[in-house]
């Protein structure tokens, strides 16, 4: 699959409103439960502009189902802010500019397919109109079927109708392709592409590397309720699947090596510890050459990772772990 | 208003065939049983005859349990996640509730509706103001008793719960004076049930407060205000339990 880039075609419904479709400033999220205060969101500043597809990218519990309720509305803020095109997200939702698909439930069993969209349209002002809808997202032969029996990726396929209707100019989606097998969740993203191409931000919870790789253009990572890594999916890709170059630099000009490997296009990201340094590496070769010959490295140990242990890595890392919170567990 | 989403719920209702026999068709066969057939129909009390009286009971058992299970379901629908997308809709919240109190109204008058017609060709009979106090009274009281059934659900969180409560229905009728003349120390425990005040306000413009017992006894009449406080003291309970409820469902949140 290719990256889709925002379209130049001007689609979007409403008059455009020159705010950000998303702004996110300073967010906090706590619940109170029997176990005590749960901080699913401890400070969130993002701001995404109109047209961008993101991918809000991180394992379960990371606080992106939160973050997206309060984008959505659904839920308000501890603390911080947020609008949705310069206003709340409950008048965003009420003039048709925001729209999403949940994750699952939310869909009644004993309606069929199109009296569903029915409903859904009836509480808007100028919905899109039913049979459109129904086409565009292959529900056309389904639409006389009960909910309850169509499968997981049907009734996915009509939370996505239910999204388009008022033809909004942002569309939330939370782990939109969770259940579906492969060949429905490939469908799926088809259809979303499409959608995309109108000129509609879109913005996707997923815990698939895979998934954020292949279909957005940017790639918020969230873990322990705050951004740990935002960037351009190339970006992300190469910092959570690259190698690990590891060498021990020379005392001498080290804060001087250091600087050099900071700066070099092969590196994603350079920690150091004591005499030793590891670089996180787009291109490992250029880096351990840059080590070997120019710095005086010596030592030296490229390590891969798998894919999936680099996202751990990324979205785990020790240092966005908040001890104040471990107490108050 | 949105006529749109109320009309899409009476269909469902119309699909749920079981329910539609437990609401519609069983009120109304059991006032066949225990009023049409029965030789004690035609005696005369108040403004009406015995047969009215039956037809009055049955048909507020099957709107009370019309309304609780559309109560119970309007809250294990939205705790069930189509509150959720209905919050991703402009629908107001009071449109919502305005929806489903309007189909609480419009399901109970369906078994209340085909037990009046049985009743006209069965010999239930009265003078014309008796006849629409009371069906007007079995329809608007019962709507209260929806707030029995969101109780349920708010409290338990289950399909199951409002069937539970609906089933209950049963119980409370018979304690409530509704399908047996009670009569001594049950008919005093009775006037502290939920159903007893609403079936003796929709009976009042047939019995004028006269009360029936099995046997022919003369049990005396009973003032308007006994019904009245019993069914305003429960509406204001089940209020208060509702409202409590939903509050602890939000702080959960």
């Amino acid at each position: 699959m290719t990256t889709t880039s925002p379209s130049q075609e001007p689609a979007a419904p409403l008059e455009p409103t020159g705010a950000p479709a998303v702004a996110l400033r300073g967010l906090t999220k706590s619940f109170r439960t029997k176990a005590g205060e749960v901080h699913a969101v401890r400070g969130i500043d993002l701001t995404i502009t109109p047209g961008e597809v993101v991918a809000v990218l991180g394992p379960n519990g990371a606080g992106k189902t939160t973050t997206l309720d309060v984008v959505l509305g659904l839920t308000e803020p501890s603390s911080g802010t947020v609008e949705v095109f310069g206003r709340p997200p409950r008048r965003a939702v009420a003039e048709g500019r925001l729209a999403a698909i949940l994750q699952t439930g939310g869909l009644l069993h004993d309606l069929t397919v199109r009296e569903t969209v029915r409903l859904i349209a009836s509480t808007y002002a100028a919905p899109t109109d039913v049979d459109d809808v129904l086409a565009r997202t292959g529900l056309t032969e389904l639409q006389g079927r009960l909910v309850s029996k169509c499968s997981g990726g049907e009734q996915q396929r009509l939370r996505f109708a239910l999204a388009l209707l008022p033809d909004p100019a942002l569309l939330v989606l939370d782990e939109p392709t969770a259940g579906m097998d492969v060949t429905a969740r490939r469908e799926f993203w088809r259809t979303m592409h499409l959608e995309a191409a109108r000129g509609r931000t879109v913005v996707f919870a997923t815990h698939y590397l895979e998934e954020a790789d292949a279909f957005a253009d940017r790639i918020v990572v969230v873990a322990q309720g705050r951004v740990i890594a935002d960037g351009t999916t190339a970006e992300i890709r190469s910092r959570a699947s690259g190698r690990t170059v590891h060498a021990t630099l020379p005392a001498a000009g080290r804060g001087a090596a250091v600087n050099r490997l900071l700066a070099h296009p092969g590196a994603a990201d350079v920690r150091v510890q004591g005499d030793r340094v590891s670089v996180i590496a787009t291109d490992s070769d250029a880096v351990a050459r840059t080590i070997l010959v120019d710095l005086g490295g010596h030592d030296l140990e490229v390590v891969t990772g798998s894919l999936d242990e680099a996202f751990v890595a990324l979205t785990g890392t020790s240092d966005t772990t908040d001890p104040i919170e471990e107490d108050a567990r | 208003m949105n006529a749109t989403y109320l009309g899409l719920e009476l269909r469902r209702f119309a699909r749920d065939r079981a329910n539609l026999f437990f609401v519609v068709v069983l009120p109304a066969f059991l006032f066949v049983i225990f009023g049409a057939t029965q030789e004690y129909t035609d005696a005369r009390i108040g403004n009406g005859n015995v047969g009215l009286y039956i037809l009055v009971s049955m048909a507020a058992y099957g709107a009370v349990t019309a309304t609780v299970g559309v109560g119970g379901m309007a809250a294990v629908e939205r705790l069930q996640g189509w509150g959720r997308q209905l919050g991703l809709t402009p629908l107001p919240d009071r449109t919502f509730v305005t929806v489903k109190a309007a189909l609480a109204v419009l399901v109970a008058l369906l078994p209340v509706t085909l037990i009046a017609v049985v009743g006209l060709v069965t010999g239930a009979e009265g003078t014309v103001t008796a006849w629409a106090l009371s069906m007007l009274a079995v329809a608007v009281g019962s709507t209260v008793f929806a707030l029995f059934g969101l109780c349920a659900a708010l409290a338990f969180r289950t399909e199951a719960a409002v069937s539970a409560a609906s089933g209950m229905v049963v119980i409370l009728a018979f304690l409530g004076n509704i399908f047996v003349p009670l009569s001594g120390v049950l008919l005093t425990i009775a006037k502290f049930t939920p159903l007893y005040g609403y079936v003796a306000l929709a009976r009042y413009p047939v019995t004028e407060g006269r009360l029936i017992s099995n046997d022919g006894r003369d049990l005396g009449t009973e003032a308007l205000w006994v019904p009245l406080l019993n069914i305003g003291v429960w509406a204001l309970l089940l209020g208060v339990v509702a409202t409590l409820l939903v509050r602890r469902g939000r702080s959960r949140q």
